[in-house]
Protein backbone atom coordinates (compact mmCIF):
# COMPACT_ATOMS: atom_id res chain seq x y z
CA UNK A 1 0.00 0.00 0.00
CA UNK A 2 1.25 3.42 -1.03
CA UNK A 3 2.09 6.03 1.84
CA UNK A 4 -0.61 8.53 1.20
CA UNK A 5 -3.37 5.69 1.11
CA UNK A 6 -2.13 4.28 4.57
CA UNK A 7 -2.34 7.66 6.04
CA UNK A 8 -5.94 8.07 4.51
CA UNK A 9 -6.67 4.91 5.79
CA UNK A 10 -5.25 5.17 9.63
CA UNK A 11 -7.25 8.74 9.64
CA UNK A 12 -10.77 6.96 8.55
CA UNK A 13 -10.76 4.34 10.96
CA UNK A 14 -9.73 6.88 13.79
CA UNK A 15 -12.29 9.00 13.04
CA UNK A 16 -14.90 5.93 13.08
CA UNK A 17 -13.23 4.92 16.14
CA UNK A 18 -13.19 8.71 18.08
CA UNK A 19 -17.23 9.00 16.29
CA UNK A 20 -18.20 5.53 18.55
CA UNK A 21 -16.20 6.42 21.54
CA UNK A 22 -18.32 10.05 21.29
CA UNK A 23 -21.58 7.93 20.98
CA UNK A 24 -20.90 5.25 23.80
CA UNK A 25 -20.49 8.29 26.36
CA UNK A 26 -23.31 10.22 24.86
CA UNK A 27 -25.87 7.81 24.71
CA UNK A 28 -25.12 6.36 28.03
CA UNK A 29 -27.91 8.33 29.61
CA UNK A 30 -30.22 7.55 27.13
CA UNK A 31 -31.94 4.37 28.15
CA UNK A 32 -33.17 3.60 31.77
CA UNK A 33 -30.39 2.44 33.93
CA UNK A 34 -30.35 -1.33 33.73
CA UNK A 35 -30.28 -2.89 37.73
CA UNK A 36 -26.28 -2.59 37.98
CA UNK A 37 -24.92 -6.03 38.99
CA UNK A 38 -22.56 -5.59 41.72
CA UNK A 39 -19.08 -7.63 40.87
CA UNK A 40 -18.95 -9.49 43.85
CA UNK A 41 -22.66 -10.60 43.26
CA UNK A 42 -21.17 -11.69 39.82
CA UNK A 43 -18.63 -13.14 40.84
CA UNK A 44 -19.65 -15.50 43.74
CA UNK A 45 -22.29 -16.42 40.75
CA UNK A 46 -19.70 -17.39 38.72
CA UNK A 47 -18.43 -19.52 41.87
CA UNK A 48 -21.29 -21.04 43.49
CA UNK A 49 -24.22 -20.63 40.52
CA UNK A 50 -26.81 -20.20 42.71
CA UNK A 51 -28.98 -17.91 40.85
CA UNK A 52 -28.84 -18.98 37.76
CA UNK A 53 -30.05 -22.02 36.59
CA UNK A 54 -31.25 -24.36 33.58
CA UNK A 55 -34.17 -26.64 33.43
CA UNK A 56 -32.98 -29.88 32.29
CA UNK A 57 -36.12 -32.52 31.97
CA UNK A 58 -37.29 -31.49 34.96
CA UNK A 59 -34.34 -31.00 36.96
CA UNK A 60 -32.92 -27.96 37.92
CA UNK A 61 -29.06 -27.82 36.85
CA UNK A 62 -26.34 -25.36 36.95
CA UNK A 63 -25.48 -24.25 33.32
CA UNK A 64 -21.79 -26.04 33.37
CA UNK A 65 -23.75 -29.62 33.24
CA UNK A 66 -25.59 -28.44 30.01
CA UNK A 67 -22.14 -27.38 28.64
CA UNK A 68 -21.12 -30.95 29.75
CA UNK A 69 -23.60 -32.67 27.84
CA UNK A 70 -23.18 -29.87 25.15
CA UNK A 71 -19.41 -30.74 24.91
CA UNK A 72 -19.76 -34.75 25.22
CA UNK A 73 -22.04 -34.38 22.24
CA UNK A 74 -20.01 -32.61 20.00
CA UNK A 75 -17.46 -35.13 20.90
CA UNK A 76 -19.00 -38.42 20.27
CA UNK A 77 -20.41 -37.27 16.49
CA UNK A 78 -16.89 -36.26 15.64
CA UNK A 79 -15.84 -39.27 16.82
CA UNK A 80 -18.80 -41.50 15.25
CA UNK A 81 -17.94 -39.34 11.77
CA UNK A 82 -14.51 -39.83 11.83
CA UNK A 83 -14.90 -43.95 12.59
CA UNK A 84 -17.34 -43.81 9.58
CA UNK A 85 -15.49 -41.61 7.15
CA UNK A 86 -12.02 -41.56 8.31
CA UNK A 87 -10.59 -44.20 9.99
CA UNK A 88 -11.32 -46.76 7.07
CA UNK A 89 -9.66 -44.25 5.00
CA UNK A 90 -6.18 -44.59 7.30
CA UNK A 91 -3.31 -45.23 5.15
CA UNK A 92 0.76 -46.02 5.70
CA UNK A 93 1.33 -42.72 4.86
CA UNK A 94 -0.90 -40.43 6.38
CA UNK A 95 -2.37 -37.62 5.90
CA UNK A 96 -2.56 -34.48 7.97
CA UNK A 97 -5.84 -35.38 9.65
CA UNK A 98 -4.61 -38.64 10.21
CA UNK A 99 -1.54 -37.50 11.18
CA UNK A 100 -3.21 -34.98 13.89
CA UNK A 101 -5.67 -37.84 15.51
CA UNK A 102 -2.46 -40.25 15.52
CA UNK A 103 -0.58 -38.01 17.62
CA UNK A 104 -3.46 -37.15 19.85
CA UNK A 105 -3.90 -40.73 20.14
CA UNK A 106 0.07 -41.28 20.42
CA UNK A 107 0.56 -38.35 23.23
CA UNK A 108 -1.59 -39.93 25.81
CA UNK A 109 -0.59 -43.54 24.69
CA UNK A 110 2.88 -42.79 25.28
CA UNK A 111 2.47 -41.05 28.38
CA UNK A 112 0.74 -43.99 29.67
CA UNK A 113 3.66 -46.27 28.56
CA UNK A 114 5.96 -43.81 30.14
CA UNK A 115 4.15 -43.45 33.24
CA UNK A 116 2.74 -46.68 34.49
CA UNK A 117 5.15 -48.98 32.34
CA UNK A 118 3.60 -52.21 34.16
CA UNK A 119 -0.08 -51.30 33.33
CA UNK A 120 -0.47 -48.78 30.30
CA UNK A 121 -3.60 -50.33 28.05
CA UNK A 122 -6.54 -48.97 30.21
CA UNK A 123 -5.12 -45.56 31.51
CA UNK A 124 -3.65 -44.42 28.30
CA UNK A 125 -7.72 -44.40 26.47
CA UNK A 126 -8.75 -42.63 29.95
CA UNK A 127 -6.33 -40.18 29.97
CA UNK A 128 -7.12 -39.33 25.94
CA UNK A 129 -10.75 -39.32 27.12
CA UNK A 130 -10.42 -37.08 29.67
CA UNK A 131 -7.15 -34.73 28.08
CA UNK A 132 -9.94 -34.13 25.03
CA UNK A 133 -12.52 -33.34 27.45
CA UNK A 134 -10.97 -31.18 29.52
CA UNK A 135 -9.37 -29.19 26.66
CA UNK A 136 -12.35 -29.53 24.34
CA UNK A 137 -14.48 -28.63 26.81
CA UNK A 138 -12.57 -25.60 28.44
CA UNK A 139 -12.54 -24.29 24.99
CA UNK A 140 -16.23 -24.60 24.45
CA UNK A 141 -16.37 -21.10 26.97
CA UNK A 142 -14.73 -19.60 23.66
CA UNK A 143 -17.88 -20.03 21.65
CA UNK A 144 -20.39 -18.14 24.15
CA UNK A 145 -23.54 -20.32 23.23
CA UNK A 146 -26.56 -19.01 24.76
CA UNK A 147 -29.15 -20.91 27.14
CA UNK A 148 -32.22 -19.95 28.85
CA UNK A 149 -32.78 -19.99 32.65
CA UNK A 150 -35.34 -21.37 34.75
CA UNK A 151 -35.60 -17.14 35.72
CA UNK A 152 -36.35 -16.20 31.75
CA UNK A 153 -32.79 -14.51 31.50
CA UNK A 154 -30.16 -16.13 29.13
CA UNK A 155 -26.77 -16.94 30.03
CA UNK A 156 -23.89 -18.20 28.47
CA UNK A 157 -22.73 -21.78 28.99
CA UNK A 158 -19.83 -21.59 30.86
CA UNK A 159 -16.90 -24.56 30.85
CA UNK A 160 -18.23 -27.95 32.12
CA UNK A 161 -15.16 -27.99 34.79
CA UNK A 162 -15.68 -24.36 35.95
CA UNK A 163 -18.94 -26.01 37.98
CA UNK A 164 -17.22 -27.38 41.34
CA UNK A 165 -19.60 -30.18 40.90
CA UNK A 166 -17.87 -31.04 37.56
CA UNK A 167 -14.31 -30.44 38.86
CA UNK A 168 -15.11 -32.95 41.72
CA UNK A 169 -16.72 -35.59 39.23
CA UNK A 170 -13.40 -35.59 37.33
CA UNK A 171 -11.11 -35.95 40.62
CA UNK A 172 -13.16 -38.40 42.36
CA UNK A 173 -13.39 -40.72 39.21
CA UNK A 174 -9.78 -39.82 38.31
CA UNK A 175 -8.78 -41.16 41.94
CA UNK A 176 -11.57 -44.32 41.59
CA UNK A 177 -9.72 -45.25 38.19
CA UNK A 178 -6.98 -45.41 40.53
CA UNK A 179 -7.85 -46.94 43.26
CA UNK A 180 -9.52 -49.41 41.00
CA UNK A 181 -6.24 -50.01 38.86
CA UNK A 182 -4.19 -51.00 42.36
CA UNK A 183 -6.90 -53.39 43.34
CA UNK A 184 -6.75 -55.26 39.42
CA UNK A 185 -3.26 -55.42 39.79
CA UNK A 186 -2.07 -55.35 43.40
CA UNK A 187 -5.10 -56.31 45.20
CA UNK A 188 -4.97 -54.74 48.89
CA UNK A 189 -1.35 -53.62 48.67
CA UNK A 190 -2.83 -51.70 45.57
CA UNK A 191 -6.05 -50.29 47.66
CA UNK A 192 -3.48 -49.44 50.38
CA UNK A 193 -0.91 -48.15 48.02
CA UNK A 194 -3.99 -45.81 46.37
CA UNK A 195 -5.78 -45.11 49.67
CA UNK A 196 -2.51 -43.35 50.98
CA UNK A 197 -3.37 -40.99 48.98
CA UNK A 198 -5.98 -39.53 49.90
CA UNK A 199 -5.96 -36.45 49.25
CA UNK A 200 -5.48 -36.84 45.59
CA UNK A 201 -9.71 -36.69 44.79
CA UNK A 202 -9.22 -33.33 46.87
CA UNK A 203 -6.58 -31.79 45.35
CA UNK A 204 -7.34 -32.66 41.61
CA UNK A 205 -10.82 -31.50 41.83
CA UNK A 206 -10.64 -27.84 43.60
CA UNK A 207 -6.95 -27.69 40.87
CA UNK A 208 -9.23 -28.06 38.24
CA UNK A 209 -12.01 -26.23 39.10
CA UNK A 210 -9.92 -23.28 40.86
CA UNK A 211 -7.77 -23.35 37.76
CA UNK A 212 -10.77 -22.77 35.48
CA UNK A 213 -12.83 -20.34 37.37
CA UNK A 214 -9.70 -18.24 37.86
CA UNK A 215 -9.52 -17.47 34.24
CA UNK A 216 -13.49 -16.41 34.17
CA UNK A 217 -13.13 -14.38 37.38
CA UNK A 218 -10.83 -12.27 35.92
CA UNK A 219 -12.25 -12.38 32.45
CA UNK A 220 -15.38 -11.89 34.66
CA UNK A 221 -13.65 -8.92 36.46
CA UNK A 222 -12.21 -7.01 33.35
CA UNK A 223 -15.59 -7.06 31.28
CA UNK A 224 -17.56 -5.58 34.56
CA UNK A 225 -15.58 -2.11 34.03
CA UNK A 226 -16.30 -0.18 31.25
CA UNK A 227 -13.14 0.99 30.84
CA UNK A 228 -11.44 -2.62 30.54
CA UNK A 229 -14.11 -4.02 28.54
CA UNK A 230 -12.68 -2.80 25.17
CA UNK A 231 -10.10 -5.29 23.25
CA UNK A 232 -8.22 -6.28 26.53
CA UNK A 233 -11.02 -8.87 27.56
CA UNK A 234 -10.49 -10.37 23.88
CA UNK A 235 -6.82 -11.12 24.79
CA UNK A 236 -7.42 -11.77 28.57
CA UNK A 237 -10.21 -14.11 27.89
CA UNK A 238 -8.63 -15.87 24.99
CA UNK A 239 -5.09 -16.23 26.43
CA UNK A 240 -6.18 -17.48 29.64
CA UNK A 241 -9.08 -19.95 28.36
CA UNK A 242 -6.05 -21.44 25.68
CA UNK A 243 -3.89 -22.01 28.88
CA UNK A 244 -6.34 -23.50 30.87
CA UNK A 245 -7.16 -25.67 28.06
CA UNK A 246 -4.07 -27.08 27.83
CA UNK A 247 -2.31 -26.90 31.04
CA UNK A 248 -5.14 -28.66 33.07
CA UNK A 249 -5.94 -31.15 30.02
CA UNK A 250 -1.82 -32.21 30.74
CA UNK A 251 -1.72 -31.28 34.62
CA UNK A 252 -4.31 -33.92 35.05
CA UNK A 253 -4.00 -37.19 32.74
CA UNK A 254 0.02 -36.28 33.77
CA UNK A 255 -0.97 -36.84 37.67
CA UNK A 256 -3.27 -39.43 36.59
CA UNK A 257 -0.62 -41.81 34.76
CA UNK A 258 1.99 -41.12 37.07
CA UNK A 259 -0.53 -42.57 40.09
CA UNK A 260 -1.68 -45.10 38.51
CA UNK A 261 1.54 -46.27 37.42
CA UNK A 262 2.25 -45.95 41.37
CA UNK A 263 -0.21 -48.14 42.23
CA UNK A 264 -0.24 -50.77 39.82
CA UNK A 265 3.48 -51.25 40.32
CA UNK A 266 4.57 -54.87 41.02
CA UNK A 267 5.87 -55.20 44.96
CA UNK A 268 7.67 -58.33 44.80
CA UNK A 269 7.36 -60.31 47.88
CA UNK A 270 9.68 -60.74 50.76
CA UNK A 271 10.99 -64.93 50.53
CA UNK A 272 11.05 -65.70 54.15
CA UNK A 273 14.41 -67.22 55.30
CA UNK A 274 13.97 -70.26 57.76
CA UNK A 275 15.07 -69.56 61.36
CA UNK A 276 17.49 -72.49 60.91
CA UNK A 277 19.47 -70.98 57.96
CA UNK A 278 19.57 -67.99 59.86
CA UNK A 279 21.05 -69.25 62.26
CA UNK A 280 23.59 -71.00 60.34
CA UNK A 281 24.32 -67.29 58.22
CA UNK A 282 25.19 -65.48 61.68
CA UNK A 283 27.35 -68.91 62.67
CA UNK A 284 29.24 -68.69 59.57
CA UNK A 285 29.42 -65.15 59.74
CA UNK A 286 30.75 -64.90 63.68
CA UNK B 1 -28.60 -22.33 48.77
CA UNK B 2 -28.53 -26.21 49.91
CA UNK B 3 -26.86 -27.13 53.07
CA UNK B 4 -23.40 -28.31 51.42
CA UNK B 5 -20.98 -25.59 51.33
CA UNK B 6 -20.05 -24.58 47.51
CA UNK B 7 -23.11 -25.56 46.29
CA UNK B 8 -21.77 -28.64 46.11
CA UNK B 9 -24.73 -31.10 44.61
CA UNK B 10 -24.67 -34.57 44.24
CA UNK B 11 -27.32 -35.26 41.92
CA UNK B 12 -25.28 -33.01 39.54
CA UNK B 13 -21.84 -34.76 40.29
CA UNK B 14 -23.78 -38.13 39.23
CA UNK B 15 -25.03 -36.72 35.74
CA UNK B 16 -21.36 -35.26 35.29
CA UNK B 17 -20.53 -38.83 36.18
CA UNK B 18 -22.63 -40.61 33.99
CA UNK B 19 -21.88 -37.77 30.92
CA UNK B 20 -17.87 -38.65 31.35
CA UNK B 21 -19.12 -42.51 31.44
CA UNK B 22 -20.77 -42.64 28.25
CA UNK B 23 -18.14 -40.41 26.89
CA UNK B 24 -15.51 -42.41 27.86
CA UNK B 25 -17.47 -45.36 26.78
CA UNK B 26 -18.00 -43.98 23.09
CA UNK B 27 -14.47 -42.62 22.59
CA UNK B 28 -12.60 -45.44 23.88
CA UNK B 29 -14.61 -47.86 21.78
CA UNK B 30 -14.73 -45.91 18.36
CA UNK B 31 -11.65 -43.50 18.38
CA UNK B 32 -9.31 -44.28 20.69
CA UNK B 33 -8.76 -48.52 20.21
CA UNK B 34 -9.09 -47.93 16.41
CA UNK B 35 -6.50 -45.41 16.44
CA UNK B 36 -4.36 -47.58 18.62
CA UNK B 37 -5.49 -50.95 16.57
CA UNK B 38 -3.62 -49.05 13.51
CA UNK B 39 -0.55 -47.62 14.83
CA UNK B 40 0.28 -50.83 16.32
CA UNK B 41 -0.70 -52.89 13.20
CA UNK B 42 1.71 -50.26 11.54
CA UNK B 43 4.44 -50.45 14.02
CA UNK B 44 4.21 -54.27 13.55
CA UNK B 45 4.52 -54.64 9.52
CA UNK B 46 7.72 -51.52 10.00
CA UNK B 47 9.39 -54.24 12.97
CA UNK B 48 8.76 -56.87 10.20
CA UNK B 49 10.17 -54.60 7.49
CA UNK B 50 13.20 -54.10 9.49
CA UNK B 51 14.01 -57.49 11.17
CA UNK B 52 13.76 -58.74 7.49
CA UNK B 53 16.33 -56.42 5.95
CA UNK B 54 18.32 -56.61 9.26
CA UNK B 55 17.95 -60.69 8.51
CA UNK B 56 19.04 -60.09 4.79
CA UNK B 57 21.39 -57.87 5.54
CA UNK B 58 23.10 -60.44 7.61
CA UNK B 59 22.63 -63.17 5.46
CA UNK B 60 24.87 -60.87 2.47
CA UNK B 61 27.08 -59.97 4.85
CA UNK B 62 27.84 -63.80 5.50
CA UNK B 63 27.67 -64.49 1.62
CA UNK B 64 30.09 -61.69 1.35
CA UNK B 65 32.54 -63.05 4.15
CA UNK B 66 32.34 -66.76 2.15
CA UNK B 67 32.26 -65.56 -1.37
CA UNK B 68 36.12 -63.46 -0.03
CA UNK B 69 37.43 -66.86 1.51
CA UNK B 70 36.27 -69.02 -1.59
CA UNK B 71 37.83 -66.32 -3.54
CA UNK B 72 41.02 -66.06 -1.36
CA UNK B 73 40.92 -70.29 -1.73
CA UNK B 74 40.41 -69.91 -5.67
CA UNK B 75 43.42 -67.83 -5.48
CA UNK B 76 45.29 -70.04 -3.75
CA UNK B 77 44.36 -73.21 -5.67
CA UNK B 78 44.73 -71.41 -9.17
CA UNK B 79 48.66 -70.74 -8.20
CA UNK B 80 49.11 -74.25 -6.84
CA UNK B 81 47.68 -75.53 -9.92
CA UNK B 82 49.76 -73.36 -12.22
CA UNK B 83 52.52 -74.41 -10.56
CA UNK B 84 51.32 -78.30 -11.08
CA UNK B 85 50.90 -77.70 -14.29
CA UNK B 86 54.30 -75.84 -14.84
CA UNK B 87 56.32 -78.64 -12.90
CA UNK B 88 54.55 -81.14 -15.77
CA UNK B 89 54.72 -79.51 -18.79
CA UNK B 90 58.34 -79.21 -17.92
CA UNK B 91 58.53 -82.56 -16.92
CA UNK B 92 56.38 -83.73 -20.39
CA UNK B 93 58.90 -81.45 -22.35
CA UNK B 94 61.86 -82.97 -20.93
CA UNK B 95 60.64 -86.28 -21.28
CA UNK B 96 59.68 -85.15 -25.04
CA UNK B 97 63.43 -83.64 -25.67
CA UNK B 98 65.03 -87.19 -23.84
CA UNK B 99 63.07 -88.91 -26.25
CA UNK B 100 63.61 -87.26 -29.10
CA UNK B 101 67.44 -87.02 -28.34
CA UNK B 102 67.02 -90.62 -28.02
CA UNK B 103 65.18 -91.34 -31.42
CA UNK B 104 67.77 -88.80 -33.40
CA UNK B 105 70.28 -91.25 -31.69
CA UNK B 106 68.63 -94.40 -33.35
CA UNK B 107 67.92 -92.81 -36.67
CA UNK B 108 71.89 -91.29 -36.66
CA UNK B 109 73.01 -95.54 -35.67
CA UNK B 110 70.53 -96.86 -38.36
CA UNK B 111 71.66 -94.28 -40.82
CA UNK B 112 75.26 -95.06 -39.90
CA UNK B 113 74.64 -98.70 -39.81
CA UNK B 114 72.37 -98.25 -43.39
CA UNK B 115 75.47 -96.27 -44.85
CA UNK B 116 78.11 -98.86 -43.75
CA UNK B 117 76.41 -102.05 -45.45
CA UNK B 118 75.52 -99.78 -48.60
CA UNK B 119 79.11 -98.63 -48.78
CA UNK B 120 80.26 -102.42 -48.06
CA UNK B 121 77.82 -103.09 -50.70
CA UNK B 122 79.48 -100.66 -53.21
CA UNK B 123 83.05 -101.85 -52.28
CA UNK B 124 81.98 -105.48 -52.88
CA UNK B 125 80.10 -104.83 -55.45
CA UNK B 126 82.93 -102.43 -57.22
CA UNK B 127 85.78 -105.57 -56.40
CA UNK B 128 83.56 -107.65 -57.97
CA UNK B 129 83.02 -105.61 -61.21
CA UNK B 130 87.04 -105.03 -60.47
CA UNK B 131 87.77 -108.83 -60.73
CA UNK B 132 85.50 -109.34 -63.43
CA UNK B 133 86.97 -106.16 -65.62
CA UNK B 134 90.71 -107.85 -64.60
CA UNK B 135 89.63 -111.68 -65.62
CA UNK B 136 88.20 -109.49 -68.95
CA UNK B 137 91.38 -108.14 -70.03
CA UNK B 138 93.41 -110.76 -69.00
CA UNK B 139 91.13 -112.74 -71.31
CA UNK B 140 91.76 -109.69 -74.22
CA UNK B 141 95.42 -110.21 -73.49
CA UNK B 142 96.08 -113.66 -73.94
CA UNK B 143 94.28 -113.50 -77.41
CA UNK B 144 95.00 -109.92 -78.10
CA UNK B 145 98.42 -108.03 -77.96
CA UNK B 146 99.02 -106.38 -74.84
CA UNK B 147 98.83 -102.93 -75.83
CA UNK B 148 95.47 -103.44 -77.36
CA UNK B 149 94.36 -105.07 -74.15
CA UNK B 150 95.82 -102.50 -72.19
CA UNK B 151 93.95 -99.98 -74.24
CA UNK B 152 90.88 -101.91 -74.22
CA UNK B 153 91.56 -102.60 -70.29
CA UNK B 154 91.95 -98.73 -69.48
CA UNK B 155 88.95 -98.01 -71.60
CA UNK B 156 86.76 -100.12 -69.74
CA UNK B 157 88.26 -98.86 -66.36
CA UNK B 158 87.08 -95.40 -67.47
CA UNK B 159 83.87 -95.79 -68.51
CA UNK B 160 83.00 -97.67 -64.92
Amino acid sequence: MEKKKKTRFFIIFAFIFAILIVGIILTGNLLPEAPHEEISVAMKDAVLHETFKINLFGLQVNPAVISAFVVSGILIIAAIVIRIFVIPKFTIIPGKFQMLLEQGVELFSNMAKENSPHCHSFIGGYIFVAGAYICIGTLFELLGLQASTTVGTSIALPAPLADINGAITMGCLTFLVIMGGGIARNGLKGLGKALKEFSLPISMSFRLFGALLSGALVTDLVYHYTLTSYVIPVFVGVIFTLLHALIQAYVLTTLASTYFGEVTEFSEKKVKVPKEKKKKIKAERA
Amino acid sequence: MTGVPLNIDFQQILLHLLNFAILFFVLYLILYKPVRKFIDQRNAKYKELDDQAKANLEASEKAKVEYLYKMENAEKEAAAAKVKAMDEANEYAKERVNAAHAEAERIIANAQNMAEAERDKIIAEAGQQIEDLAKEAAKKAIFENTSEAMDSFLDAVEEK
